[in-house]
C-alpha cells in the first residue's frame, strides 16, 4: 500500500521536475522559430518561414563589428581572469594565507553581487581614468566578473588531490616553478581550461557592464541586440540571438567534454592520492 | 666499489612552535650512518613534525639539523637531496610509472640514456620489471608503494624518509613489504628515518626506535632496550603489553639491583630497577609473557594465589587475566598455545609467579 503511494508521489515529483525544465528552457527556445519567420516583425507563431533574417544578420556591418568586438573583449578578459583566478586559487587553497576563508568569499563576490552594482561603481572610476568606451574599460570590467568563475573551477581541481603530491615533487628536486609546471599545472589544467571557456562565454553574453562601459565603437553583440530591441523589432534580432545561443551552448558543451574526458582518465588516480 | 653507508643526521635543540603552541620541544638526537631509525608515538606526538622539519616542509622555530655535517636549516626541500616516501604514495597520477621514477632524474638534468638505464635498473630492484608504461592508478597498493620507493631512491639519496609508508596496506602485504624495505635499504646503503604508529613494525624493522610523546622524545634505544628496560610507564605500555601496578613503598632487597616493593593494598613484591622514592608516578611493570602459572611457578621470586577472571584465545597465545587474592590487582598473563593445550577456565583458582628481574620499576605517568 505505502509502496504504491510512494510510487505515485515519485512520479509526481518527476513530472514536476520535467515541467520546471520545460519552463526554464522553453522561453529561450521560442526565439528559434521566430528567427525563421517570414514576417517583418516579432510575432508568435510566425505566419510563414524564411531565411531572410539570417541573410540580414550576415550582411549587417553592425553585427560584424559587434561580433569582432565581443571576441576582442572576451578573449583578453577571459585570459586575464584565468591568470589571476588561477593565482588566487593557488594562494588561497595551497598557500598559507591568513584569513583565507574571508578572502575566498571575497573572490566569489563579483559573481553574487548584482552586476549593476559593479557597473555603477566602475563607471565613475573609468570616467576619472578617461577610458570609458575604450576596450580596456570593458575588458577589465569583464575580467573582474569572470575571475570568480576561474577561481571556483581551479580551486575545485586543487581540492581534488592531496597536496602531498606537490611536497613529493619538491623532495624529488623540483623547485617551485618546476613543481607548478610538471605537477600542479597538469593536475589543474582541466579546471583552468573550463574556467577560461566559462569566462569567455560569460563575457560574450554580458549586457549590463557593456551598456555602461562600451561606446558605439566598442559595443558588443548583447549591447547591439539591446539597442535594436529599443528601435527596431525585426527578426534579425532573433537570428542574431540564435547565433549567440548556438555559440554559447557549443562552448559549454566543449567545456563539459573537456571535463569528462579528463575525469575518466584521472579521477581514479586522484582518489588514490587522497586516501 | 666502496659500500655506501648513508648520511649521519644530527638534530640539535630542534624546536617547532605555532604561536603559543609548542608541537616539538627542543629535541637533540643523532642518527648514525646507515641506521634504520624508527620514530613511533601516538597522533600529535610530534613525530611527523620532526620528519617534516627534516624534509624541509616545516620551518624550524629553533635549533639546527645537520646531515653529514651540513646545516640544512636554510636549504629548501628541493636542494636537500633526500628521498621521501609518503603514506598515500603521492605518485603523479598523470605520469606513467617510468615517468614518475624518471622525474627526479629529469630535475637533475641527467641525459636521456642515463635516465632510461637507471629507471630500468631500479624497476628491477623493486620487482616491477615491464610495468614502466602503466599509470599508477592501474597498479595495486603494494605495487604503488614500490614505485614510490623506487622514485625516492633512484637518485641514490644518502637519507630516506618514510612517513607511515605501509599504513594503507593490509596486514600480509605489510609484512612482506617490511622485509622488502629492509633489504632495499641494505642494497641502497642509506640511512632511513621511518615514522609509524605501529610498534610491531618499528620493532621488526628498526635498529633503534625513538618513542615520542607530547612533542618530546620519551626514550630512545634498540627494540630490545625499550621492551626490556622501558624507562617510563608510557614506554612500557606503548611498546608491547604491560601490567602496571601502583607502588606505595620501595626498599633495597638482598641481591644487587634487587628491590623490595610494596604494592597498593600491602602486598610485598621482589623487583628490579632503579630505586626511587615511591609516588603516584612510580609503577611496577610486568610483561604478560613473563608471568607463569602453576605448576610452572616453583622457585620463582614472587608467587601469589589468584583467581582467573577471563580468557581470550588468540592466534599463537592465550591471554588470561587473573586477580590476586592478597590485593585486588588484575594481572595480564600470556601463554603460548599448542595443539592439545588444556585451557584454564574462568573462576578457577591458580598460582601465578614471576621473577624479580622481570618486574621492573618504571616512573612517569
Amino acid at each position: 500500500m505505502t509502496g504504491s503511494l510512494w510510487r505515485v508521489v515519485g512520479t509526481g515529483f518527476s513530472a514536476f521536475a520535467v515541467l520546471v525544465l520545460i519552463f526554464l528552457v522553453l522561453p529561450t527556445l521560442v526565439i528559434v522559430p521566430l528567427s525563421f519567420s517570414s514576417a517583418t516583425f516579432l510575432s508568435f507563431p510566425p505566419p510563414g518561414w524564411s531565411l531572410q533574417w539570417y541573410e540580414g544578420f550576415a550582411n549587417s556591418l553592425d553585427y560584424r563589428i559587434a561580433i569582432l568586438n565581443s571576441i576582442k573583449i572576451g578573449i583578453p578578459a577571459a585570459l586575464l581572469a584565468t591568470i589571476f583566478g588561477t593565482l588566487a586559487a593557488l594562494a588561497l587553497v595551497r598557500g598559507n594565507v591568513a584569513g583565507r576563508r574571508a578572502l575566498s568569499a571575497l573572490m566569489i563576490a563579483p559573481l553574487i553581487l548584482p552586476q549593476i552594482v559593479l557597473a555603477i561603481g566602475l563607471f565613475p572610476i573609468m570616467v576619472k581614468l578617461g577610458i570609458v568606451g575604450s576596450y580596456p574599460a570593458i575588458l577589465l570590467g569583464h575580467a573582474v566578473l569572470c575571475l570568480p568563475l576561474v577561481f571556483i573551477t581551479v580551486a575545485a581541481s586543487l581540492k581534488s588531490y592531496a597536496p602531498s603530491i606537490e611536497l613529493a615533487a619538491m623532495t624529488l628536486g623540483a623547485n617551485p616553478w618546476n613543481t607548478f609546471r610538471f605537477v600542479t599545472f597538469p593536475m589543474i589544467r582541466v579546471g583552468v581550461v573550463v574556467g577560461f571557456i566559462f569566462s569567455f562565454t560569460f563575457s560574450f553574453d554580458e549586457l549590463i557592464l557593456a551598456i555602461f562601459l562600451t561606446s558605439p565603437a566598442t559595443r558588443t553583440v548583447p549591447r547591439l541586440l539591446w539597442e535594436h530591441l529599443n528601435y527596431q523589432m525585426t527578426p534579425v534580432i532573433a537570428a542574431a540571438t540564435v547565433v549567440l545561443l548556438v555559440l554559447t551552448l557549443s562552448l559549454l558543451v566543449v567545456a563539459a567534454l573537456v571535463n569528462r574526458s579528463s575525469a575518466s582518465g584521472r579521477v581514479r588516480g586522484a582518489n588514490e592520492g587522497a586516501t | 666499489m666502496i659500500k655506501r653507508t648513508g648520511a649521519v643526521v644530527e638534530f640539535s635543540e630542534v624546536t617547532k612552535r605555532y604561536g603559543a603552541l609548542t608541537v616539538l620541544k627542543p629535541t637533540t638526537l643523532t642518527i648514525s650512518a646507515g641506521e634504520f631509525f624508527a620514530i613511533i608515538g601516538p597522533s600529535g606526538s610530534g613525530k611527523s613534525t620532526l620528519l617534516g622539519i627534516t624534509a624541509g616542509f616545516v620551518e624550524l622555530s629553533g635549533g639546527e639539523i645537520r646531515v653529514d655535517g651540513t646545516d640544512l636549516s636554510s636549504v629548501p626541500p628541493y636542494h636537500r637531496n633526500l628521498g621521501m616516501v609518503f603514506q598515500n604514495y603521492a605518485l603523479f597520477p598523470h605520469m606513467t610509472v617510468a615517468e614518475n621514477i624518471a622525474f627526479p632524474l629529469r630535475m637533475r638534468r641527467l641525459g636521456k640514456a642515463e635516465i632510461q638505464s637507471r629507471v630500468e635498473r631500479v624497476l628491477d630492484m623493486v620487482r616491477l620489471h615491464g610495468l614502466g608504461g602503466r599509470r599508477p592508478a592501474e597498479l595495486s597498493g603494494g605495487q604503488q608503494q614500490r614505485v614510490a620507493l623506487a622514485r625516492a631512491a633512484v637518485y641514490d639519496p644518502l637519507l630516506l624518509l618514510m612517513d607511515e609508508p605501509l599504513g594503507a596496506l593490509d596486514k600480509n602485504l605489510r609484512e612482506e613489504m617490511q622485509e622488502e624495505i629492509k633489504s632495499f635499504q641494505h642494497q641502497l646503503g642509506c640511512t632511513v628515518i621511518y615514522v609509524t604508529h605501529d610498534q610491531h613494525e618499528a620493532a621488526f624493522m628498526a635498529d633503534r626506535i625513538a618513542i615520542m610523546r607530547q612533542g618530546q622524545l620519551e626514550q630512545i634505544g634498540t627494540p630490545r632496550d625499550l621492551y626490556e628496560r622501558p624507562s617510563t610507564a608510557f614506554v612500557a605500555s606503548f611498546l608491547g603489553e604491560a601490567t602496571l601496578l601502583p607502588v606505595t613503598a620501595i626498599a633495597a632487597g638482598n641481591g644487587q639491583g634487587d628491590l623490595q616493593v610494596r604494592l597498593d593494598g600491602g602486598v610485598m613484591v621482589r623487583a628490579s630497577g632503579q630505586k626511587a622514592a615511591a609516588s603516584s608516578d612510580v609503577h611496577l611493570c610486568v610483561r604478560p609473557e613473563t608471568i607463569r602459572i602453576a605448576p610452572l611457578v616453583e622457585g620463582l621470586d614472587n608467587i601469589f594465589a589468584a583467581t582467573l577472571e577471563d580468557r581470550v584465545y588468540t592466534t599463537g597465545s592465550v591471554r588470561y587475566r587473573v586477580r590476586l587474592h592478597a590485593a585486588p590487582h588484575l594481572l595480564t598473563v600470556r601463554v603460548p598455545t599448542y595443539p592439545g593445550i588444556v585451557l584454564l577456565e574462568p573462576g578457577q583458582q591458580v598460582m601465578v609467579g614471576w621473577n624479580a628481574s622481570d618486574a621492573l620499576l618504571v616512573t612517569g605517568s
